[in-house]
């Protein structure tokens, strides 16, 4: 997804896991998932620079449908909507 | 049925204490079963008293919070009877949530499991 339609999005959820280093992003995002509907989608806001690498991944494993991710100053937003 | 990995736990260093737990919650967030086999020096991380003792500096939580989060994302952890005798301690020092095992306990968590790490 490009940025610009990143960037409209209205999550569900946006989580603020700038404070925490891997793998506290990852657990972070996992937590959020579970609190919004299916079809709905989770921001994960990190500053640690694996995390943009690591959701994908985690994603797709799981069964979740990442986005993309929006570069911010000194941190990556990162869109994941919640499949199962 | 879940994937599952398994942890050998053998050091309460710091830099040996430490990864099992980053990369066990990273395990378990991919909806893997984790098992963490504590044996000789690393049965110190679950003596009771023990984990907090292990300090790493830069590390994302203490080795006391780690611990939370993999008992509360279900992880299985067994402490390996053989070696209490090597490092002085019996189950009664263990802290809450931690099984005793022995070394068939490991060879069949081994066989049974996808991935194995060592540390």
């Amino acid at each position: 997804m490009q940025v610009a339609e990143l960037e409209k999005i209205q999550a569900a959820k946006v989580v603020d896991a700038r404070g925490t280093a891997c793998p506290g992003p990852l657990l972070e995002a996992k937590k959020a998932i579970g609190t919004v509907p299916v079809g709905q989608t989770i921001e994960v806001w990190s500053g640690d620079p694996s995390t943009k690498k690591d959701l994908p991944k985690w994603a797709a494993k799981v069964g979740h449908e990442y986005l993309g991710a929006v570069e911010a100053e000194g941190y990556d937003r990162i869109f994941i909507v919640r499949r199962k | 049925m879940a994937e599952k990995m398994l942890i050998f736990c053998g050091s309460d260093q710091p830099e040996k204490a430490f990864p099992p737990f980053m990369l066990g919650c990273g395990a378990l967030a991919t909806e893997m079963e984790l098992t963490l086999f504590f044996t000789m020096s690393g049965l110190n991380i679950v003596r009771k008293g023990g984990a907090e003792k292990i300090l790493l500096p830069g590390a994302p939580k203490t080795l006391p919070a780690f611990l939370q989060t993999v008992q509360e994302g279900g992880a299985k952890m067994i402490a390996c009877s053989a070696a209490f005798p090597v490092v002085g301690i019996n189950e009664e020092d263990l802290i809450e949530g931690v099984e005793c095992g022995g070394v068939a306990t490991f060879v069949i968590a081994a066989q049974e499991a996808d991935v194995v790490l060592t540390f």
